[in-house]
C-alpha cells in the first residue's frame, strides 16, 4: 500500500512506535538494576513462592511507571501462564470503596467465566472477593491488584486498601498488590492500620538521565533496516538522522526541552509533533522540524491571549495596571472606569467608549482569563460592583504590548506614569 | 456565535441535523423520523462528497496555518496520534475548523459538545449512543442506548464500544478495498472530539472529570482512538492539583484586521461596495473588537445606512460615489461604536414578548440600558416598588426619618447640601467606597415602609395628573392589600431587578438589594412624575 511513499509510510511507522509506550520502555529494560529488573523480581518471586507482597511505583508523571508494570506483567503472563489473574484499578475512576468493589468483583468474573451481577451489594461482593482470593490461593493462582493512582484510594476511611491488605495477611491467599502513585509520599498517607499491613518496597521512577536520552531518540527515530520500506530510503534517511543528532544546534534544543520538562511523556510529545512536522515530500527529519515543535510544545499563553486583545482591552488592562502600582485595595469594573476616564482627561487619547462597551471588553477579559474575580462571594451582585484582580504580571503586560502589532503608543506612557 | 457569523462562516453542525441532512436517500424520511434508515457505521463520518484541500482552505479565510497543523498531527490515514488540545478565543473558528477538516478527511468521528451535553452523565452517554449508532426516537422512548453515569462505567462501555467500531471499520477497510465507494468513512481511526471543554471546570465535581477526560487516552490504551479537546481557555488555566499529563497544544489566535476583511467579505452580493464600507468601519471597530460574531451584528444596520442613497444596488462605486456614501455614514459610526446591542422599537403587541427579552438582558448586564422612554409595561405599583428599592439601596438607613416626614423631603435638600460642602474629603471617600461595593442591602421591612410613605406623600402631592394616574391605585394599596405588594415584589425579584440576597446572620431576615441604574430609577420616576431626585442623599 505504502510502497509508492516511502515517507508517508515512515511516518506512520515512527508516530505508531511513539505511541506505543511498551515499544519506548524496552530499551531501557535490559540492565539489571532498572526498575523493570527489579519489579519483575518482585513480582516473579511472588508469584514462584506463592507468598503475598505489595509494593509501591512513585515517581514524577510522565515517568514510565504505568508502562513499565505493564511490560512486567506482560512477561509474567507469558513465563507463567494460568498462574496469574491481574485486577486493574485507578483512582480517578474507582476511588469510592462501593465502586471498586465493583469493578474488582467484575474482573474477576470476566477473568474467571462467572457471571457478574451488577445488583450485587457490597456486602456479596467483598465476601465474594474474599473467597475468590482463597480458592486462586487454594489453587496457586496468583491476583495481582494494580491500583494506579494509589494516592486517590487514601482519601476517606480507605476501607478498600485495608480490606484488601488484610485479606493478604492470611496463609490461603495469593495475592501482589502493586500501588502506582505520582505523590512520593504516597505510602504516608495511609492509616495505621493499613501501613502495618503493607510490605514497604517501593521503586522510584525518575526522568531519563542523558544518556537514556540518547538511547530513546536512537531507539524511537532511527528506521528499521528490515522492513517494506525501501532500503537506499532507509540508509539515506539514517545517516541524516544521525548527523543531526551529534550537531550541536540540535543538542540546544533537546537541552531547552529538558530545560522546562525532562520527563519521559514530555520528550515523546515534542518528537511526535517533530514527526507531524516531518516533510512529506522528502522524507527527511530535519532541525528546522525539531526547532517548530519546540515552539509549538513550549507556548506562553497568556502573551497569546494578550496579542489577541482588542485595543479597548488593552486599554482595561493598563487601567488596572495602575490601579495595582497605586496599591487600592479592591479594584472593580467602576474603579476601572474611573482610572480610564482620568487616563482619557490627561492624556487625550483617541480610544474613549461608552460604558457598557467598556463593560463587554470587560468580560472578553474575563473570558480569556486574563482578569480574574477576586473571590466567588456576592453572586447576587452585579459583575461591575465585584472586586477582580489582574492575572498576569506588569513584566507580562510590557513584553505584550512591545509585541503588540499596532500598540498605541500611548498605551506605552500611560501604563509607565 | 450569533446568527449573522454563521451565515458566513461554515455552519457548525451537530451530529443530529447530519443524520438528517446529507444523504439524499434519506430526504424523504426527513420528517418523519422514525422511518430513518438505522445508522450505520458510515454514519460516524459526514456522508456527502468529500471537500479538496484547497476547498477546505478557502472555506475557512485566515486559517490556514492552523489547518494544516491540524492536518499533519493527524496525520495519514491510520496513523495513532497523541491528544489535541485546541485552544483560542471564542468565535475563531476552532469548532468550524475541526468539522470541515474531518469533512476534507472522511474519517469517523464523534463530536461532543460540552454546551449541550451539561453534565458527566449526558457527555458520556452522547458519546456511547454515537458511538453505538443509537438514535433516540418515539420508538425507544428517547432513552440513550446505555445508562451510564460514573467515570468507570463509562470507560468499560466506552472501550467496549470502541473495539466494537475499530472491527467493524476494519471489516470496511477490506471491502473497500476492491470497491472504492463514496460515503464511506475512511480508515480505522476513530476521533473523539470534546468541544467547549472550559465549561467543565464549572461542573460539579468538574476537576475529577477534567483529570479523568485528560487522562482518557492513558486509560483506554487503545491507538486506534484519537482525541482532540476544544476549548476556549488557554491550557494554563486548567488547574488540576495532581497534574496531568498534558495533550499537544493547538492554538487559534484572533482574526487579524485583513482575515476579517476576507471573512466578512465572504458571501456579499455586491463586493467591491462592501469592500469600500468596509474600509470605512473595519480599522475604527477593530480598536474595540475583534469577534466576528459582534462585528457583524455590528455591521448589518450601518450597511444599511451606508447603501441607502443608492437606487441601484448592483453598481461598483466609483470615487465620487463613496465620498458621498462616507459623509452619509459618517454620523452614524461614533454612535454604533458605543452601541453594544441596539433595542429596535417594535409593536405593541409584541410588547409582553419583549419585557422579556429586556428582563434577561437586564439580568446579564445588570441593566445598563439608556433609552429615551421606558418602552416596557409595568404596572404602578410594580415602579413605585422599583424606585422605593433604588433609595433603600442608595441612601443610609439612618437617614429614612428625616427624608420621608411629612413635608416630602423639601426642606432636607437644603439642609445635606449644606453639609456636603463641609467635608469634601468624606464625600469623596464615600462616592468611592459606592463605586466599589455597589448598592447597598436593605430588609424587607424598610422598603415597605419608604413604600408606604411615597405612596401616601404622591398621593397628597398637588400635582393633578400624579393623584388621576398613581394616586388612586395607591388608595387601594394602602387599603391593606399588602399581599399584592409582596407579589409585584416577588416578580420583581424573579425579573432580576430587585436581588434577593442571603439571610443576615443576626437579623435572619432575606435581605434585598436593588439592581438598577440609576438612570432606569429617573426615567422610571419621571413616567410616574415622582419627584425622585429630591429624596436622593448625595454623600456628605
Amino acid at each position: 500500500m505504502g510502497v509508492e511513499n516511502p515517507a508517508e509510510e515512515a511516518q506512520i511507522l515512527l508516530r505508531t512506535r511513539l505511541c506505543n509506550p511498551n515499544y519506548i520502555f524496552t530499551i531501557l529494560s535490559d540492565s539489571p538494576d532498572s526498575n523493570y529488573s527489579k519489579l519483575k523480581y518482585i513480582m516473579s518471586s511472588s508469584v514462584t513462592e506463592a507468598c503475598n507482597n505489595s509494593a509501591l511505583l512513585l515517581g514524577p508523571r510522565g515517568c514510565g511507571k504505568v508502562a513499565i508494570l505493564e511490560m512486567v506483567i506482560k512477561d509474567l503472563l507469558q513465563e507463567y501462564p494460568d498462574m496469574i489473574c491481574v485486577i486493574k484499578l485507578n483512582g480517578l475512576l474507582h476511588s469510592e470503596d462501593n465502586c471498586a468493589l465493583k469493578e474488582i468483583a467484575r474482573q474477576l468474573c470476566i477473568e474467571n467465566q462467572l457471571v457478574f451481577s451488577k445488583m450485587a451489594s457490597f456486602d456479596d461482593n467483598s465476601q465474594f472477593v474474599i473467597s475468590m482470593l482463597r480458592e486462586c490461593g487454594l489453587a496457586h493462582k496468583t491476583i495481582i491488584f494494580v491500583v494506579d493512582e494509589f494516592d486517590l484510594f487514601t482519601q476517606g476511611k480507605q476501607r478498600l486498601l485495608y480490606s484488601l491488605l488484610d485479606a493478604m495477611q492470611s496463609v490461603t491467599s495469593q495475592a501482589v498488590v502493586v500501588g502506582v502513585s505520582c505523590r512520593l509520599d504516597a505510602d504516608q498517607l495511609l492509616e495505621k492500620r493499613v501501613r502495618s499491613r503493607f510490605s514497604h518496597r517501593k521503586l522510584l521512577f525518575l526522568p531519563p538521565s542523558q544518556e537514556d536520552l540518547q538511547r530513546i531518540l536512537q531507539h524511537c527515530l532511527l528506521l528499521p533496516t528490515e522492513s517494506s520500506l525501501p532500503p537506499q530510503y532507509v540508509a539515506a534517511y539514517n545517516k541524516k538522522f544521525l548527523n543531526m543528532l551529534s550537531d550541536d544546534k540540535f543538542k540546544d534544543i533537546v537541552e531547552s526541552l529538558c530545560d522546562s520538562d525532562s520527563t519521559f511523556n514530555h520528550l515523546l510529545r515534542f518528537l511526535f509533533v517533530a514527526v507531524c512536522e516531518m516533510d512529506p515530500k522528502s522524507g527527511f527529519l530535519s532541525l528546522d522540524n525539531f526547532k517548530t515543535a519546540l515552539s509549538s510544545i513550549q507556548r506562553q499563553p497568556k502573551l497569546e491571549a494578550l496579542q489577541d486583545c482588542s485595543i479597548l482591552e488593552l486599554y482595561i488592562l493598563v487601567c488596572l495596571r495602575r490601579l495595582e502600582v497605586k496599591e487600592q485595595e479592591t479594584t472593580n469594573f467602576n474603579s476601572v472606569m474611573k482610572e480610564y476616564k482620568s487616563v482619557h482627561d490627561s492624556f487625550q487619547t483617541a480610544d474613549y467608549y461608552e460604558r457598557n462597551v467598556c463593560l463587554r471588553a470587560f468580560e472578553h477579559l474575563f473570558q480569556r482569563e486574563l482578569i480574574s474575580l477576586v473571590d466567588n462571594r456576592g453572586h447576587s451582585q452585579s459583575v461591575e460592583f465585584r472586586p477582580v484582580r489582574l492575572l498576569i504580571s506588569s513584566h507580562e503586560l510590557h513584553q505584550g504590548l512591545k509585541s503588540y502589532r499596532s500598540c498605541p503608543a500611548i498605551l506605552h506612557k500611560v501604563l509607565a506614569v | 456565535m450569533g446568527d449573522e457569523g454563521n451565515a458566513q462562516t461554515p455552519r457548525r453542525t451537530t451530529r443530529a441535523s447530519l443524520s438528517s441532512t446529507p444523504n439524499p436517500s434519506n430526504s424523504t424520511g426527513k420528517l418523519n423520523l422514525c422511518n430513518q434508515q438505522p445508522l450505520t457505521i458510515d454514519d460516524l463520518a459526514y456522508g456527502d462528497e468529500s471537500i479538496s484541500f484547497d476547498d477546505l482552505i478557502s472555506s475557512l479565510p485566515g486559517r490556514r496555518a492552523q489547518i494544516i497543523e491540524l492536518l499533519r498531527i493527524l496525520g495519514p490515514l491510520d496513523s495513532p496520534m497523541f491528544p489535541v488540545f485546541v485552544y483560542g478565543g471564542a468565535s475563531t473558528g476552532k469548532t468550524s475548523s475541526i468539522l470541515q477538516i474531518f469533512k476534507h478527511l472522511k474519517r469517523p468521528f464523534v463530536y461532543c459538545s460540552c454546551v449541550t451535553c451539561y453534565s458527566p452523565r449526558i457527555l458520556f452517554e452522547s458519546v456511547l449512543n454515537q458511538l453505538l449508532l443509537h438514535r433516540r426516537n418515539e420508538s425507544n422512548r428517547y432513552l440513550s442506548v446505555k445508562r451510564c453515569e460514573k467515570p468507570s462505567d463509562f470507560v468499560n462501555l466506552l472501550q467496549e464500544a470502541l473495539r466494537n467500531v475499530v472491527d467493524s471499520l476494519k471489516g470496511n477497510v477490506v471491502k473497500s478495498s476492491s470497491k472504492k465507494s463514496m460515503g464511506r468513512a475512511r480508515g480505522e481511526m476513530v476521533y473523539l472530539v470534546f468541544d467547549n471543554l472550559e465549561l467543565v471546570r464549572e461542573w460539579d465535581k468538574g476537576s475529577n472529570i477534567l483529570s479523568f477526560m485528560f487522562k482518557l487516552y492513558d486509560i483506554l490504551k487503545m491507538p486506534e482512538v484519537g482525541l482532540i479537546f476544544l476549548s476556549n481557555a488557554s491550557p494554563d488555566t486548567y488547574y488540576l492539583d495532581t497534574g496531568y499529563v498534558e495533550p499537544v497544544p493547538v492554538y487559534f489566535p484572533d482574526y487579524t484586521e485583513d482575515e476579517l476583511r476576507q471573512i466578512l467579505m465572504k458571501n456579499q452580493e455586491n463586493p467591491k461596495l462592501y469592500s469600500s464600507f468596509l474600509e470605512v468601519v473595519l480599522r475604527p471597530f477593530c480598536r474595540v473588537t475583534r469577534r466576528v460574531d459582534e462585528l457583524s451584528t455590528a455591521f448589518s444596520p450601518l450597511y444599511q445606512i451606508y447603501y441607502e442613497p443608492l437606487d441601484d444596488l448592483g453598481i461598483v462605486p466609483s470615487g465620487d460615489v463613496k465620498r458621498e456614501l462616507f459623509s452619509h455614514l459618517q454620523p452614524h459610526i461614533g454612535p454604533s461604536l458605543n452601541d453594544t446591542f441596539r433595542v429596535e422599537n417594535r409593536l405593541s403587541s409584541e410588547a409582553s414578548a419583549k419585557t422579556n427579552k429586556w428582563k434577561g438582558i437586564a439580568k446579564k448586564m445588570g441593566v445598563s440600558e439608556s433609552s429615551d422612554e421606558i418602552d416596557f409595561h409595568m404596572s404602578a405599583c410594580a415602579k413605585y416598588l422599583l424606585i422605593c428599592a433604588f433609595l433603600a439601596s442608595k441612601n443610609p438607613a439612618t437617614l429614612d426619618a428625616s427624608l420621608f416626614d411629612s413635608t416630602g423631603g423639601f426642606s432636607n435638600g437644603k439642609r445635606k447640601r449644606k453639609s456636603s460642602e463641609k467635608s469634601k474629603e468624606k464625600k469623596e471617600t464615600a462616592e468611592q467606597d459606592l463605586l466599589l461595593k455597589g448598592p447597598g442591602t436593605f430588609p424587607l421591612e424598610r422598603l415597605l415602609a419608604i413604600f408606604q410613605c411615597i405612596v401616601s406623600v404622591s398621593e397628597c402631592l398637588p400635582d393633578d395628573e400624579a393623584q388621576g394616574n398613581g394616586g388612586l391605585e395607591g388608595e387601594s394599596w394602602t387599603n391593606g392589600l399588602l399581599s399584592h405588594v409582596l407579589l409585584e415584589l416577588s416578580s420583581l425579584c424573579n425579573a432580576n431587578f430587585i436581588s434577593k440576597g442571603g439571610s443576615c446572620p443576626l437579623e435572619g431576615a432575606n435581605r434585598y438589594r436593588s439592581m438598577v441604574s440609576e438612570a432606569m430609577a429617573l426615567e422610571v420616576a419621571r413616567s410616574l412624575k415622582f419627584p425622585l431626585p429630591k429624596y436622593l442623599y448625595r454623600g456628605g
